[in-house]
C-alpha cells in the first residue's frame, strides 16, 4: 500500500462508463482511462491519484489486500465473494437483480415446490444462502456463463442469475419466478486505508453521495 | 504424493524468518516485562467447552476440532485470552490482584489462507487481570503503542472506541431484537449501505437513526465525541462517552496520544468485549496489526468474576512492516590447515561475542573466498601457521 497515492480499483466492462461519468462529475481526472488501453494503471501525479483497471470479480480482492484503497464494483460481486471490505456507499447505477428463473411452465410454482430442484448458477454462494434461508434444499450446479442453456438442455430445473432488463431470459423462454435481491454499484474501501487515509476517503465518499443524491442518471 | 507437502495454510520458517520473529519477540517481551507483565504458557489445545464458554458459539467453524479417547471434544486454541481466563480461574483465585500476564503463542484458525493470514499464526499479548478503570485501559493501550514503537514503526495508529456507546444506544432504542441482530450483523460485515437502508425502515427517533448510521464512520480526535448529540439522552451511552474521554486524556499523560485516534467503527468481532476496545493499523499493511480491549464479563464465565483488559499483536503481520532489525552479530568463516590452531582462534573470537563458523573440509583460501562471495556480513579468517 502506498502512503501518498489514493488507489482506486475500477471494474472493467459495463460499470466503467457510468463510473467515468461520476468521476468527471465530481472533478476527478478521467483523461486517458480506457479499457482498450494496454496499460492497466492510470496515474495522476498532480492529484496523487491512481486507478487500476480490474476484472469486476477481482476488485474486492485488490481492495481487501490493500493493493487498492477503494474499489468500484457491483453489489452482486460483493455478496458472492464475502471479502473483508467496508461497503461505504451506494452509487445507485448499473441496477440489476438476482432472480430465480425457470421454464415458462413453472410460472406459478410455489416456493416450497422448489425443494430438491437442480439449480444452475454462476453465483453458488448467493443461491445456496437464499435457498437455505428459505428452508429449502437444492442441488447447486456451478457454471461460468450462458446459464440459460442449462434448463433448456435439461441439466438443471431452474437457474439463479442476475438480470437487468430480463431480455436474455425471455429470449430463452425462461420466466422470472422470484427476486432474491437487488444490486447496484458500490464504493468499497480497504479497512486500514479507511482509517489511515480517513479524511481524504471520507470527503470523497460524501462528494460521491451528494452527486448521486443529486439525481444525476449515470 | 503428500510426502513433500504441508497442510494448507501452514508454513515452514527458514533462518531469516526466524531471525525476524525472534527479534520481534525479544523487543515485545522486553517492553511487556518493563511494565511488570510476566510470561505464562497454556496448552496448545483446550476442551471445546472452554473455548465456547469464552467466545460464544459463532466461532466454531473456525476451529480445528478433534476428539480425545474418552470422547471429549478438543479444540486447538484459536486465541489466548480465553485460555488465560481459564488459567486465572483455576490457579489465580487467591493471587494478589491485579495480575499482569503475557504470552507468546501459536494459535490455530481454519481460515482461507492469504497474505499475512495463516491457519497457524503467532500472537503475543498481555492481559491485565483484576484492574478496572481508565488508568488500567490507558496502561494496556500505552504498552501496545510502545511495543509498536519499539519495532521501529512510526506512522501507525491505534483506533480507540468504547463499544458500550453503540451497544447502549441499540439496547435502549426499543428496536425489535431481530432488527438489532440484523444491525449488528451488518456492522460486523461492514455493509454500511445496507445498514442505512435497514435504519431508514425503522420506526425510531430520527436523531437516533442518524446517530446509529453515523457512528461507524466517526473518526478523529476528541472533538468527534461532540458530534454524537443523541447520546446525551441515553444514560449508559453518556457514561461510556465520558469514559472514552477520560481514557483519551490519560493517554495524553502517558505520552502516546500522537498514535491514537478515536474511531467509533471499531466494534471488535469476539463476543466478549464490554468496554474500551482498540485496533492498531499501519499504512503499509492492508490488515490490522493488533487488537484488544476490556472484557469484564469473561472471567465470571469461568467462576472468577474480575475486570480485565488486554491486547494481542499478530506476529506475521508485524514481521511484514517491521523496521528495526536487530544488529547482526559479527560473523566469520574460519579456515586453515592446522585444526588445533583453528579451534584456538575460533574460541578466542567466540569469547569476544563473534559468530564463528569453521570450515570443516580443509578448503584452500581461494576456495573459501569464492564461497563467501554470495554472503554478506561474513568475513574470512584463514589460519596458516606455515607463514
Amino acid at each position: 500500500m502506498q502512503d501518498e497515492y489514493l488507489t482506486i480499483a475500477l471494474s472493467k466492462g459495463n460499470l466503467l462508463k457510468p463510473t467515468m461519468k461520476l468521476f468527471a462529475g465530481i472533478g476527478l481526472p478521467v483523461e486517458g482511462v480506457s479499457e482498450e488501453s494496454r496499460s492497466m494503471v492510470f496515474s495522476y501525479d498532480k492529484e496523487n491519484l491512481r486507478y487500476l483497471m480490474c476484472r469486476p470479480t477481482d476488485v474486492p480482492t485488490y481492495v481487501e489486500q490493500g493493493a487498492a484503497d477503494l474499489g468500484i464494483v457491483g453489489k452482486d460481486v460483493i455478496v458472492e465473494q464475502a471479502k473483508d471490505v467496508f461497503e461505504m456507499a451506494d452509487l445507485k447505477y448499473s441496477y440489476c437483480r438476482f432472480v430465480v428463473a425457470g421454464p415458462a411452465d413453472l410460472k406459478d410454482i410455489e416456493l416450497k415446490e422448489l425443494n430438491y430442484k437442480r439449480v444452475a448458477t454462476k453465483f453458488p454462494v448467493v443461491a445456496e444462502r437464499f435457498f437455505r434461508s428459505q428452508g429449502l434444499q437444492v442441488e447447486i450446479i456451478k457454471l461460468h456463463g450462458n446459464i440459460e442453456l442449462a434448463p433448456l438442455m435439461g441439466m438443471a430445473d431452474i437457474i439463479v442469475d442476475i438480470v437487468s432488463t430480463g431480455r436474455t431470459l425471455r429470449e430463452n423462454n425462461l420466466v422470472e419466478l422470484l427476486t432474491i435481491m437487488d444490486s447496484t454499484t458500490r464504493l468499497i474501501s480497504n479497512r486500514v486505508s479507511y482509517r489511515t487515509k480517513h479524511h481524504r476517503i471520507q470527503s470523497l465518499i460524501e462528494t460521491m453521495q451528494d452527486f448521486v443524491r443529486g439525481g444525476e442518471v449515470l | 504424493m503428500k510426502n513433500r507437502q504441508i497442510p494448507k495454510g501452514l508454513r515452514d520458517l527458514l533462518p531469516d524468518d526466524v531471525k525476524t520473529k525472534r527479534s520481534i519477540e525479544n523487543k515485545a517481551g522486553k517492553t511487556f516485562r518493563s511494565y511488570g507483565y510476566e510470561e505464562v504458557i497454556t496448552p496448545a489445545f483446550e476442551f471445546l467447552e472452554v473455548i465456547e464458554t469464552g467466545t460464544g458459539r459463532n466461532i466454531r467453524e473456525d476451529l480445528f476440532l478433534f476428539m480425545d479417547r474418552e470422547g471429549g471434544i478438543l479444540s486447538l486454541r484459536p486465541e489466548i485470552t480465553v485460555s488465560i481466563a481459564r488459567l486465572a480461574a483455576t490457579h489465580l483465585q487467591d493471587a494478589v490482584l491485579p495480575q499482569r500476564l503475557f504470552y507468546n503463542a501459536n494459535v490455530f484458525r481454519h481460515v482461507q489462507p492469504q497474505i499475512a493470514q495463516y491457519r497457524e499464526f503467532w500472537q503475543m499479548g498481555i492481559e491485565l487481570l483484576g484492574a478496572s478503570g481508565v488508568w488500567a485501559d490507558a496502561e494496556v493501550i500505552t504498552v501496545a503503542v510502545n511495543t509498536l514503537r519499539e519495532m521501529g514503526l512510526q506512522d501507525f495508529k491505534i483506533s480507540l472506541n468504547q463499544i458500550a456507546i453503540f451497544n447502549s444506544l441499540l439496547d435502549d432504542s426499543g428496536i425489535k431484537s431481530e432488527d438489532k441482530q440484523r444491525i449488528r450483523f451488518l456492522l460486523e460485515c461492514k455493509d454500511l449501505v445496507e445498514l442505512s437502508n435497514v435504519l431508514d425502515g425503522l420506526d425510531i427517533d430520527e436523531r437516533l437513526k442518524e446517530t446509529l448510521a453515523s457512528l461507524p464512520v466517526l473518526h478523529g480526535e476528541l472533538e468527534v465525541l461532540e458530534r454524537i448529540p443523541y447520546v446525551e439522552s441515553d444514560r449508559n451511552a453518556s457514561l461510556a462517552v465520558e469514559e472514552l474521554r477520560k481514557v483519551y486524556d490519560a493517554l495524553k499523560i502517558c505520552g502516546v496520544i500522537d498514535n491514537i485516534v478515536i474511531d467509533m467503527g471499531v466494534l471488535r468481532g469476539m463476543d466478549y468485549y464490554t468496554g474500551i476496545v482498540f485496533e492498531g493499523y499501519s499504512p503499509q499493511l492492508g490488515y490490522g496489526l493488533l487488537g484488544g480491549g476490556r472484557y469484564d464479563r469473561l472471567m465470571s464465565q469461568f467462576g472468577f468474576p474480575c475486570p480485565a483488559t488486554g491486547f494481542a499483536v499478530g506476529m506475521e503481520r508485524l514481521a511484514l512492516v517491521m523496521k528495526n532489525r536487530e544488529q547482526e552479530t559479527k560473523r566469520f568463516l574460519l579456515g586453515g590447515t592446522d585444526f588445533q590452531a583453528m579451534v584456538k582462534k575460533a574460541e578466542e573470537l567466540r569469547r569476544q561475542g563473534c559468530i564463528v563458523e569453521m570450515d570443516l573440509e580443509g578448503c584452500s583460501k581461494e576456495k573459501l573466498e569464492t564461497k563467501l562471495k554470495t554472503s554478506q556480513n561474513c568475513h574470512l579468517i584463514y589460519v596458516d601457521n606455515s607463514k
